[in-house]
């Protein structure tokens, strides 16, 4: 549509939600105006993904040197690996201003800060740029959960603000570490992620840096075993920042370790990449059993998506073009179910003024459309066929098998776990006999069943014809194995059981 | 010639308006609001013609005017710049301060001015015996400054304390000169550094005691470990708008000292770079664990100059004495004055009659009665623990890049774990002001304008300072 398509989707609601926080609007106001900036986010998003051309390379490039002594430019694109982040981050967020109504004018504005940060992160293509908006995006949800969460947000808030600030510290160390590298090499100061990938890095300090890179992503993600902030913040948090939290920002750490980790530690992750994956499967595990046990409906879903999230990190340390594709879409997957559940959990909550499996039953027969919506994202978050979930989770799985045959075993049998406590937790809820909590449940209103309708047809769109979303996918999924492929393969070799099938080649 | 006296210029206007300022105090017709204003705009026009000095851009060495014992580089605008805004703001938030606390009298502003002259020289001069009576001028103006309220017994423990320890770091100045001028028949940097140069450092141990202990002289003025155990006393007694002052411009003045002394040659650098990187780390290490025990706002605040301290140490080590710019220093103590003098603008007007609020909890809800000034607060912490997009990220930021680009990997993870550490007392302020109900209801009327409005024209620098980009 035009040419700074990108800087607009960023400082938009940056801008918006600074000036409402300025001026005492009401909490109306904000919230109409949040919802309409949100809607031309969404208007601006579709725009972009309808004329993405899928070169693989880098679009919509905006470039402005910033610091040119060191080689920092305020530089964003737009390529297959983050296209569909950017379109969870651009796309979901009205749903949380036509569901959520009554909340304070800081809450909006704070979302709308989050989401302008947010897109920054995806798009920036600059490392330090990356960084900051990685900074920014944290700082609304801290003041979201401190002020808006539940009885116990403080601890929690605490907990997940140090624990993302060390990651993201750490992660400053490594990106200085690699323009400085990048100095060394070439002689010319650049901080620019395609630059990167040229460096050749190896030694103690680089598997120091590679490892500081991985905490990062793997506290934002969250890896295992760097889970423990989520349960409290999920659980504490405003159910609308547990929804950008787990279907936007969760997916910015996995974009993260496709983003810097792949391309430019190859010769590490080769190395490490066993243990990774490992980790993956065991937060898959463990997160799974965790959330069997839960009594309290949204714990049971943060853990569910932290199983979730392991997934799809899984999928990034195959390293080979199924599991990665596989990831990216699976992203998506996740942000449409899972996010969605935790907007019909706040849905419930506000209803019931429960969040406990124990006080609720029967609302299928109170309210069927919303069961049948509930169902529907629950069964894509379980990898149901004919859902998104089952396309995502079959690449993965697939990639991991040619991975490592018992990595793909463990991982597929792991899912097993995921429909365990899903369903069970929906007889719960939505069967069996109502109760006086319930038994004044009331349906989605016209509203709210219009708002959630398009995610909802997107997950079985997604499901049933995969293919125009994979196109735009798997370009750039095989430009990242193009280059490398000579190091990558001969490191894997050593590691993996079964070097002949462990890497792609284009 | 001409161009000399301009670049001396922004020295003689403080130099004398503090003069003026202090015979005209006589008179009972120059009230204190009086005095704040003239010194205000003395330092003012001391920071415009610095300005222009800066943008004008020749450097002259005006060695053969004053026989290279005052030389004007691009650093020493930079930090005069600073020293000079560190002054300006301290005085516009002295005005709101002393609305509530009736202990000033106009000479107070005299001893402003006459501590920014000492600061300024302190830039600018390449050799020791200016560097002592720099040092002089500016830390007698301090010790009256910060003991200034004679009724409080807090302020009297302060100065006392700090003037004795002041004075023993004096004399180690002066018997380091006397040391250094035994081995190299000079106290001129120049002349020094030829002798180094010529002879090498580790072969004089004249030279190595003398420069040892200019340097324990300079360390215990910069607040660095193991001289730092004044700082949380000192500090904590000094009225609000000194204690700012004292965090901004008097480590300014330091830190440009500092640098030039340790560049007179690689030899010095060398040989000290060892010892320095110890103390950088130990610096940043014990200020956290000092901030981290702290209940009263100003203690923390001093404990994490003393970290902040430790970070500029880590852009000492890193320097190389061949292309030395002090860009990096400057840049960050830049930042870090914007958002020091910013919290202790606003803190010299919400404290309120007799400094009443001191610790984290008698802020509790602050947000709520006062929301534009909690969160100038929230910024300038968050700019003091290095979170984007503040200016103190982009001076940690070249930091870290100075550290590594010199090999200093270690240091710059450290520094980063210590940035880690130092998030949690930084977020308790945070949290307070903005998660907990309020106890009080913070309704004393604002003393006066000008605080507030420093404070916002600060928050504005935070933002800029971090767009504008490092010129090497």
């Amino acid at each position: 549509m035009f040419e700074h398509i990108l800087s607009v989707m960023i400082f938009l609601p940056i801008l918006t939600g600074v000036i409402l926080l300025m001026t005492p609007a009401s909490q109306g106001i904000a919230r109409i105006t949040g919802l309409l900036v949100s809607l031309a986010i969404l208007i601006l998003g579709i725009d972009l993904y309808v004329h993405f051309a899928a070169t693989g390379y880098l679009e919509f490039v905006e470039k402005l040197a910033w610091v040119p002594s060191l080689g920092i430019s305020y530089h964003l694109g737009v390529d297959g690996i983050n296209l569909f982040v950017l379109m969870a981050a651009s796309l979901l967020l009205p749903m949380v201003y036509l569901v959520f109504t009554t909340r304070e004018k800081g809450f909006y504005a704070n979302l709308l800060i989050a989401q302008g940060a947010m897109i920054g992160a995806i798009c920036a293509a600059d490392m330090v740029l990356f960084y900051i908006f990685w900074e920014i995006m944290l700082l609304p949800i801290f003041f979201m959960m401190g002020l808006y969460g539940g009885p116990k947000r403080i601890p929690a808030t605490i907990k997940i603000t140090i624990y993302t600030i060390a990651g993201s510290l750490l992660m400053l160390a490594a990106i200085v570490y690699l323009g400085v590298s990048y100095h060394a090499q070439f002689n010319e100061w650049s901080f620019a992620i395609s630059d990167m990938a040229k460096l050749n890095l190896s030694g103690q300090t680089a598997i120091l840096f590679f490892f500081c890179f991985i905490i990062a992503f793997a506290i934002k993600i969250p890896l295992f075993p760097f889970h423990t902030w989520l349960p409290d913040a999920y659980t504490e948090a405003p159910t609308a920042a547990t929804f950008v939290l787990s279907a936007i920002m969760a997916k910015i750490g996995v974009y993260g370790v496709i983003r810097f980790v792949v391309p430019v530690f190859d010769e590490q992750l080769a190395r490490f990449a066993i243990l990774l994956a490992c980790s993956g499967v065991v937060g898959m595990m463990y997160c799974g059993i965790a959330a069997i046990a839960q009594k309290d409906l949204k714990r049971m879903l943060a853990f569910s998506s932290a199983s979730h999230m392991g997934i799809i990190a899984l999928g990034v340390f195959c390293m080979n073009m199924q599991a990665l594709t596989g990831s990216i879409y699976q992203i998506v997957a996740h942000a449409t179910s899972v996010g969605v559940l935790f907007l019909f959990v706040g849905l419930i909550e506000s209803r019931t003024n429960s969040r406990s499996i124990e006080d609720l039953g029967g609302i299928a027969a109170k309210a069927p459309v919303f069961a049948l919506f509930f169902a529907i994202a629950l069964l894509a978050s379980v990898g149901l066929p004919g859902t998104s979930g089952f396309i995502g989770e079959f690449l993965i799985i697939l990639g991991a098998i040619k991975f490592n045959v018992w990595v793909g075993v463990f991982a597929g049998t792991t899912l097993i776990i995921g429909v365990c406590y899903m369903l069970y937790m929906f007889q719960r809820v939505f069967f069996e006999k109502t109760n006086p909590n319930t038994s004044t449940f009331k349906d989605l209103t016209l509203v709210e069943g219009l708002t959630f309708l398009p995610v909802i047809l997107l997950i079985i769109i997604m499901g049933i014809y995969p293919h125009p979303f994979l196109s735009k996918i798997t370009p750039t999924t095989a430009l990242q194995f193009a280059g490398d492929t000579p190091v990558v393969a001969q490191t894997v070799a050593t590691n993996a059981l079964f070097p002949e099938l462990t890497i792609e080649k284009k | 010639m001409t161009n000399d006296i301009m670049l001396l210029m922004p020295l003689i206007i403080v130099g004398l308006g503090g003069i003026i300022v202090m015979i005209a105090s006589a008179y009972e017709k120059f009230t204190i609001e009086v005095a704040a204003q003239s010194t205000a705009a003395i330092l003012a026009i001391a920071f415009l013609t610095q300005l222009s000095n800066s943008i004008s851009g020749n450097v002259a060495v005006f060695s053969e005017t004053f026989n290279s014992i005052l030389v004007v580089s691009t650093f020493s605008k930079a930090a005069g710049l600073i020293i000079l805004a560190s002054g300006i703001f301290t005085v516009l938030s002295s005005v709101a301060y002393f609305k509530e606390n009736r202990f000033c009298t106009s000479e107070y502003y005299c001893l402003v001015l006459f501590a920014v002259t000492g600061m300024l020289m302190l830039t600018m001069s390449h050799e020791l015996i200016t560097a002592f009576i720099a040092l002089e001028i500016m830390s007698l103006a301090v010790y009256v400054l910060v003991g200034y309220n004679r009724d409080n017994v807090i302020s009297t423990e302060a100065v006392l304390k700090y003037l004795v320890l002041g004075a023993f770091a004096g004399a180690f100045l002066v018997m380091g000169v006397a040391f250094i001028f035994g081995a190299t028949t000079s106290t001129n940097f120049a002349v020094i550094g030829q002798y180094i140069a010529a002879n090498g450092f580790m072969q004089t141990p004249l030279l190595i005691g003398g420069s040892f202990f200019v340097l324990v002289a300079l360390l215990f003025k910069a607040a660095a470990f193991p001289f730092h155990a004044w700082v949380t006393d000192v500090y904590d007694g000094a009225p609000i708008p000194v204690t700012g002052f004292m965090a901004t411009a008097l480590k300014t003045a330091i830190f440009a000292v500092f640098a030039n002394f340790l560049v007179v040659d690689d030899g010095m650098h060398a040989g000290w770079i060892t010892y320095l990187f110890y103390i950088s780390i130990f610096t940043m290490f014990v200020g956290n664990l000092i901030a981290i025990g702290q209940q009263s706002l100003k203690r923390m605040l001093a404990a994490s100059g003393i970290v902040h301290t430790g970070y500029l140490l880590i852009a000492l080590v890193a320097i190389s004495s061949q292309d030395f710019s002090g860009s990096v220093i400057a840049f960050y103590l830049a930042a870090y004055a914007a958002a020091t003098l910013g919290i202790f603008a606003a803190l010299s007007y919400l404290s309120g009659a007799d400094e009443k609020r001191k610790t984290f909890d008698d802020f509790k809800g602050l947000a709520k009665v006062r929301p534009y000034s909690a969160a100038a607060i929230s910024i300038f912490l968050l700019s003091m623990a290095g979170i984007p997009p503040t200016a103190g990220f982009m001076g940690k930021f070249y930091i870290i890049t100075s550290a590594i680009s010199a090999g200093h990997v270690a240091l710059a993870v450290l520094g980063i774990v210590s940035s880690i550490i130092s998030m949690w007392y930084y977020l308790r302020l945070i949290i307070s002001m903005y998660f907990h109900e309020a106890e009080e209801s913070f309704s004393d009327i604002l003393p006066s304008r000008l605080a507030p409005t420093c404070t916002f024209v600060l928050v504005f620098c935070v933002f800029a300072i971090s767009l504008y980009p490092l010129i090497v």
